[in-house]
Parts: C-alpha cells; sequence; structure tokens
C-alpha cells in the first residue's frame, strides 16, 4: 500500500501568480491523494484545473474520484469548472459532505456555476457527479478511512483524515488553531513556549505520517488577523510535536507572500521544530512536489 | 536659480520618420544544468538538453553515475511543455531529496539541492528561447 500525496495548489485565499510566488505556486488550495488506484482529491481550488489536465494524460479509460472539500470559500471551489475530467461522460465524482443529507458541497459546487458566474451550466457536466457523505464521521473508500474533524474557521472548516494499514493522512487547512489554545494571551508573553494544543485535534493528527496544515501567518501578522480563520505557522509545529507526526506540510502560503517569505517562514518553524525534536521534517508545500508514503 | 526654459529631446513634439529596421529577437537561450557539488568527479556540470533523462548507477542510464549509493535507475528527469524539468524517483533504494525533503516527484527550480545517496547537485533552471 503506498499513498502518493500530490501538491497542486498550495496558496491561500486567491491566487497568486507571478515571478515572486514562482515556486511555492499560486494556485490555491487542491492536493491529490492516490491509494494505489483510489483517487482522493482535497479542495478544489485553481490548482484542480491542473490536475484534472494531468488526470487525462494517465491513460485512464474512466476516472473516479472523491473529492473532499475543507469548505466552499472561492479559494478551495474555483477550480471545479475548470477539471476537464467531469465534462467525460465515463468519468464518476463523488463529493462528500460531512454527514448525512449534508449536501452544502455540492449545491456550492452547482450554485457556482449558475450563468451569472460562469458560462457552463453544472447540468452540463457530462460525468456522473455524486453527492455522498460520510457516516458518523468516517467513511472506508476502497479500505481507505476517511475521518472528518471540525476546524475553527469563519462559516466552518473540516480536516480530513485517511487512514490505511497504519499509514495516515492528515488534509487540515483553514484553520485558525490559535483561537482554540487553552490560553492564547501566554503566547504573546512568550511565543517561545510551547502552545498546548486542545486533545481532540491532537488525537485527531496524531501519528500522521504526513500533516498538511494550514500556517498562513508569521506570529507578527498573526495579532493583526486574529479571527480571519488561519493560525501562526509555529503554532502548527506545536501541534506537529505534539501529535508526533513524522512530516508537516506548511499549506495556505498567504497571498502576501513571494517564495524567500514563505522560506523565512518554513526557516523559522525548522527551527522552532529542532528545538524540541529534530526529527519533525518541516517542509514547504509547494507546486508540483509530490511524496510516497508507505 | 535660471527662469529660461531649455529646449530638450522629451519636450519636442516632433518625431522624426525614418525607416524602422527589425532588430534581432533575443537568441539568448541557455539550458537547464544539474551541478554536481558532491559525488563522484564533482565538481561538474550536466546541461539537460534532451527532453529526459534516467540518472543512475547503470552505464546505459543517460547520466551514469558511478556510486553504489545510487540504484542503477534511480531517477527520471522530463522535461514538461513547460519548459521546467519534472523529477521522478524511480522506486530507488535510497531516495530522492529536494532541498532536503525526500520526494516522490518534483518540479525543480532554480537553486534546488537534489541529493541521491552521498551525491549532491543544485539544479540551475535554463532559459528557454521566446
Ligand atoms: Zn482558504
Ligand atoms: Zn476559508
Amino acid at each position: 500500500m503506498t499513498f502518493i500525496v500530490q501538491f497542486w495548489g498550495t496558496r491561500g485565499s486567491i491566487p497568486t501568480p507571478g515571478h515572486l510566488t514562482k515556486r511555492y505556486g499560486g494556485n490555491t488550495s487542491c492536493v491529490e491523494l492516490r491509494c494505489d488506484d483510489t483517487l482522493f482529491i482535497c479542495d478544489g481550488g485553481t490548482g484542480l484545473r491542473e490536475l484534472g489536465a494531468d488526470l487525462l494524460t494517465r491513460g485512464h479509460k474512466t476516472i473516479t474520484g472523491h473529492f473532499f472539500y475543507s469548505h466552499t470559500h472561492w479559494d478551495h471551489i474555483q477550480g471545479f469548472p475548470f477539471f476537464t475530467p467531469a465534462y467525460i461522460p465515463q468519468n464518476t465524482f463523488h463529493v462528500y459532505g460531512t454527514a448525512e443529507g449534508d449536501r452544502r458541497t455540492y449545491e456550492l459546487l452547482s450554485g457556482q456555476m449558475r450563468s451569472d458566474y460562469f458560462p457552463v451550466d453544472f447540468g452540463e457536466l457530462r460525468s456522473n457527479i455524486v453527492a455522498s457523505h460520510l457516516d458518523g464521521g468516517t467513511r472506508t473508500i476502497d479500505g481507505v478511512a476517511v475521518t472528518v474533524f471540525e476546524q475553527h474557521h469563519p462559516g466552518r472548516s473540516w480536516a480530513y483524515s485517511f487512514v490505511k494499514d497504519g499509514h495516515k493522512v492528515v488534509y487540515a487547512t483553514d484553520n485558525e488553531i490559535d483561537l482554540t489554545l487553552p490560553d492564547p494571551a501566554r503566547v504573546v508573553a512568550d511565543p517561545i513556549a510551547p502552545r498546548a494544543i486542545p486533545d481532540a485535534f491532537r488525537r485527531f493528527c496524531h501519528g500522521a505520517d504526513l500533516l498538511i496544515s494550514d500556517a498562513q501567518y508569521f506570529d507578527d501578522e498573526y495579532t493583526k488577523k486574529v479571527g480571519w480563520g488561519h493560525p501562526r505557522a509555529t503554532t502548527v509545529v506545536d501541534l506537529a510535536l505534539q501529535a508526533e507526526v513524522k512530516q508537516v506540510a506548511l499549506f495556505h502560503h498567504d497571498p502576501m507572500h513571494g517564495d524567500v517569505d514563505v522560506d523565512r517562514k518554513i526557516a523559522l518553524c525548522k527551527e522552532r521544530a529542532a528545538r524540541t525534536n529534530p526529527q519533525l521534517q518541516v517542509f514547504g508545500a509547494r507546486e508540483g512536489l509530490s511524496l510516497r508514503i508507505g | 536659480m535660471s527662469s529660461s526654459k531649455t529646449k530638450n529631446d522629451w519636450n519636442d513634439e516632433s518625431t522624426s520618420e525614418i525607416s524602422v529596421t527589425l532588430l534581432p529577437l533575443s537568441t539568448e537561450q541557455t539550458p537547464s544544468v544539474l551541478e554536481m557539488v558532491q559525488g563522484p568527479g564533482a565538481p561538474r556540470n550536466y546541461e539537460l538538453h534532451r527532453p529526459e533523462y534516467i540518472v543512475g548507477r547503470s552505464v546505459e542510464c543517460d547520466l551514469p553515475i558511478n556510486s553504489t549509493d545510487l540504484s542503477r535507475r534511480h531517477v527520471t528527469l522530463r522535461r514538461l511543455p513547460s519548459g521546467q524539468f519534472n523529477l521522478v524517483d524511480l522506486q530507488s533504494r535510497n531516495g530522492v531529496f529536494v532541498n532536503g525533503v525526500k520526494v516522490h516527484s518534483a518540479v525543480l527550480h532554480d537553486g534546488d539541492s537534489v541529493q541521491l545517496g552521498s551525491v549532491l547537485f543544485i539544479f540551475h533552471e535554463g532559459r528557454a528561447s521566446s
């Protein structure tokens, strides 16, 4: 069993093309997770367009994919109307709600293709697009157990874990972990001190081979953006340490950050990690990068 | 401070007509380069002109590297339509590390380090002709 995790869009909030963001990329959230022949797609930001184009070069007669959306803010859904495989009749895509009867994502995906927004109607997508859902927060798909966790984000957002044969990948973006800390004032008074991550989320991420986490802000930026729905990158390091994950991909890069800023953010996070556990692998998610797990 | 207004070219509204001769387009085109900074024969540069390379220990590879750290066929470098190179691990024994991260594949950017066992390269992105 192998998971292949590929980053197609790592930017937060809005696409940021241009030479300043060339290395980490300008496309918004989209991560492909393959487990043997099963395809999972986490979020459909603008990176989804290129994933779609790539899928068509892989020589499959039919494509089946399972979409898990963190939430339906623009930067997480905008690629869907440009996802070419959805226009091809023999393909099937499942769009998962977080519970039975939860069709919000499915309906928002179709809503964004109303004629006010887009020239092609959702009904004209020729593939079979199925509104599916998790049962009691979990579902097993081709042997992969997918579990959901509600995060802290304006308008709500969800993290997903994917587990098979003892290997685990967690996708957790748009999550203001800092607002869930038991003692937020202490972070400002003593930024170096470890920040206790609430148990439930720590357990949800526990032991992951790879944690992909929103890590949008530097500490000094965060104080001006409390309530915007994103964490301090350094808090994500503490999550990774306390959840004993093997590696953490810093994700959902701020649109104001060029490659050099992201490099600096990663360097700070590595430094923080190394003080407690030099074994923890910290890196910046970037477009065109894929990892093999298992 | 003088109040007299001197005539200069910027203010002159007339433009003299000439017959425009097209200047040659820039032909500057530099290949991407894999610079071996550590390994057998280092330092040395491999210019990447072809659309695909296989790097490994086997002499049959496009870029054969005589190091037992490498698998016979360790990694491919394939040029994408964008002109960038995508590197893919061929399930090598010792893996492929880009900037210290063990990867399955990566689209390379200028300055990336690529480590195969104890062999270390720096990737220099070329410039395609327009
Ligand atoms: Zn977002
Ligand atoms: Zn959001």
